[in-house]
């Protein structure tokens, strides 16, 4: 049997989430070409591809109208799709700048006019063609990405879990934030990066997006209350990664 | 068997001949609060814990645990149980092993948590400091603590171990005990009945009274909505529960694509997707679907469910679901309270 055929691409992004894929160590690399085909992948390579391809991973939220069309022919050649990273997954980092409006200026200055700059509200690719699987994360968790792969590979559904940040905590026995008088978002966060933040002694941002599910209201109550929060403070906590979900949901 | 005295001076070397004889865990401090983790030296170990963030049960039922590597010719188990000392056990604790020990082995004996629970030998400790959500006085208060070799208690100039097997009685070699006079073993009973009177919550009612009554209340939507309003599904209760025993087992690859390990890892239902089953052909549906009916669903298999099976409640006071609850809305004691006044 072939190799499947693997390819990257990216929208709006820093590429992080791209060069996360080549931090495997030159072993792991490398054996993992042994079981997948790269055909297009910028950060590492000069080829490209117009030919069918088997996994897409696609980095980067979908920001101009103009990127619509690539989208689209993207989903039509790859068999399966992964929004890869979270601006791709829930529109990310880059839907802060959803609920502004003087930012190209702030930004760019006088040059803020020109077109290529001109763009929409940052939006999860989901926005524009249908997705497979999400490798979540602010950037992802490559070795999540490795099973993702592996899964993949042996015909199984990923396992990506919907379940909060808090389990991983406790399964690693790390002090809750909140008792050591610190806030934390780990009960609304989505787990998968095995909490390596709390287990410094840093709150959980919720990089990885929120679950199906959370319990936004009780998050800003907990901020208040045991955190010391602000209420206009509680409510924006959760913006840097989930704009657009506290959005949906609010 | 026999109750013997060492003197605080003697205590050190006694921890100090059984880390030299093989793997010791105790509790020690972990920042602000407490692990049970492998001794190094004698002074890390801290009698006066007042709980420990995970309970025991991990050395036995680790939170994510190995059961067998494949490489694609074959597969072989992954245990690798070694003899080892826990030092330090709360009595609640110990009751909870008594728990898992029985649901771990009842029906299927589960050689993953019993060949790692056989190769232990546990000494229990008196409670030094009572946690400051701590209801062990109250619940269960018949069922005695059966699954420890020997119980040490802190008195006066130093310890009272009363050993309750061979296992025990053998630890009696590594330190420097003489037989304990008739006024230590008083001692360490007094303390021992002190520290029940010290727990900052308690149950007001007995186990059979609780166990009807929420039962009873299964039905009563509004009380489990607004009790589980604030309910963030993060499954910190039933993760931190010594109690708890559900696991759910993944399966890895190594980058090879052919080797790799089948897993367990500690599963809890009140996360939302704990209940999620399929239907085949790719459908699925999830019977606990709303954040009540979990939180409901903890509360009856601590209060009643398996009370006849376990000759008493799921549920050992310790508090740590309590505390460990960022809404703060989890403690059993309160909400047992609460629908019994209802």
């Amino acid at each position: 049997m072939s190799k499947p055929k693997v390819a990257f691409f990216d929208f709006t992004c820093c590429e992080g989430c791209q060069i996360e894929f080549t931090n495997y160590g030159d072993a792991a690399f490398l054996e993992l070409l042994n079981h997948v085909d790269v055909v297009e992948f910028r950060e590492a390579m000069s080829e490209k591809t117009t030919e069918p391809i088997d996994i897409a991973f696609v980095e980067g939220s979908f920001s101009r109208e103009a990127d619509r069309a690539r989208l689209e022919s993207i989903r039509e050649r790859a068999a399966i799709v992964i929004a890869y990273g979270q601006c791709s997954a829930s529109g990310g980092i880059n839907a802060l700048k959803n609920h502004q409006s003087d930012y190209k200026q702030f930004v760019y200055g006088a040059d803020a006019e020109q077109p290529q700059l001109d763009s929409q509200k940052a939006q999860p690719i989901s926005a524009a063609i249908k997705v497979d699987y999400s490798a979540y994360g602010c950037p992802v968790n490559k070795y999540e990405v490795l099973q993702i792969v592996a899964h993949l590979l042996h015909g199984k559904e990923p396992v990506i879990p919907n379940y909060p940040v808090c389990v991983e905590c406790k399964r690693r026995e790390t002090v809750c934030r909140y008792d050591e008088a610190d806030h934390c978002l780990g009960m609304v966060a989505r787990a998968g990066c095995a909490a390596p933040c709390p287990a410094y002694g840093v709150p959980c941002e919720a990089c990885r997006g929120f679950v199906d599910h959370p319990n936004v209201p009780a998050l800003e109550k907990v901020l208040v209350e045991r955190a010391g929060f602000s209420q206009k403070r509680a409510a924006d906590k959760a913006l840097m990664f989930n704009a657009n979900d506290l959005e949906a949901l609010s | 068997m026999t109750a013997s005295f060492i003197r605080s001076d003697d205590f050190a070397a006694f921890v100090t001949a059984l880390i030299e004889a093989g793997p010791v865990y105790g509790p020690v401090a972990k920042r602000s609060r407490f692990a049970f983790e492998r001794l190094e030296t004698p002074e890390e170990l801290r009698l006066d814990y007042d709980v420990t963030i995970l309970p025991p049960k991990k050395l036995f039922f680790p939170p994510a645990q190995d059961l067998v590597t494949f490489d694609g010719a074959g597969f072989r188990a992954a245990l690798e149980p070694t003899e080892k000392v826990l030092l330090g056990v709360h009595f609640y604790d110990v009751k909870a092993i008594d728990q898992t020990d029985l649901l771990f082995s009842e029906r299927n004996y589960d050689i993953n948590y019993m060949a790692h629970r056989e190769t232990t030998t546990i000494v229990a400790s008196n409670i030094q400091t009572v946690s400051k959500r701590a209801f062990f006085a109250s619940v269960g208060a018949d069922v005695e603590p059966q699954g420890h070799d020997a119980f040490l208690t802190a008195i006066n100039g130093g310890y009272v171990l009363e050993t309750r097997t061979e296992r025990g009685e053998a630890l009696l070699a590594f330190g420097a005990f003489q037989p304990a006079t008739e006024a230590q073993i008083a001692e360490a009973a007094a303390v021992n009945v002190a520290a029940l009177e010290r727990c900052p919550e308690e149950l007001e009612h007995g186990t059979e009274a609780i166990a009807d009554k929420v039962r009873a209340a299964f039905q009563d939507e509004e009380l489990w909505t607004t009790l589980a309003a604030d309910c963030f599904s993060c499954g910190t209760c039933n993760t931190v529960c010594p109690t708890c025993y559900c696991f759910d087992v993944q399966d890895t690859w190594n980058v090879d694509q052919t080797s790799g390990q089948r897993t367990r890892f500690w599963d809890g239902c009140l996360t939302e997707d704990f209940a999620k089953c399929s239907l085949g052909e790719g459908a699925c549906e999830n019977f606990r679907e709303e954040r009540a009916a979990r939180f409901r669903h903890r509360l009856m298999r601590k209060a009643t469910y398996l009370n006849e099976k376990l000759g008493g409640p799921a549920c050992v006071g310790c508090g740590r679901c309590s505390a460990g609850c960022t809404a703060d809305i989890a403690d059993p004691a309160r909400v047992i309270n609460q629908i019994m006044a209802s």
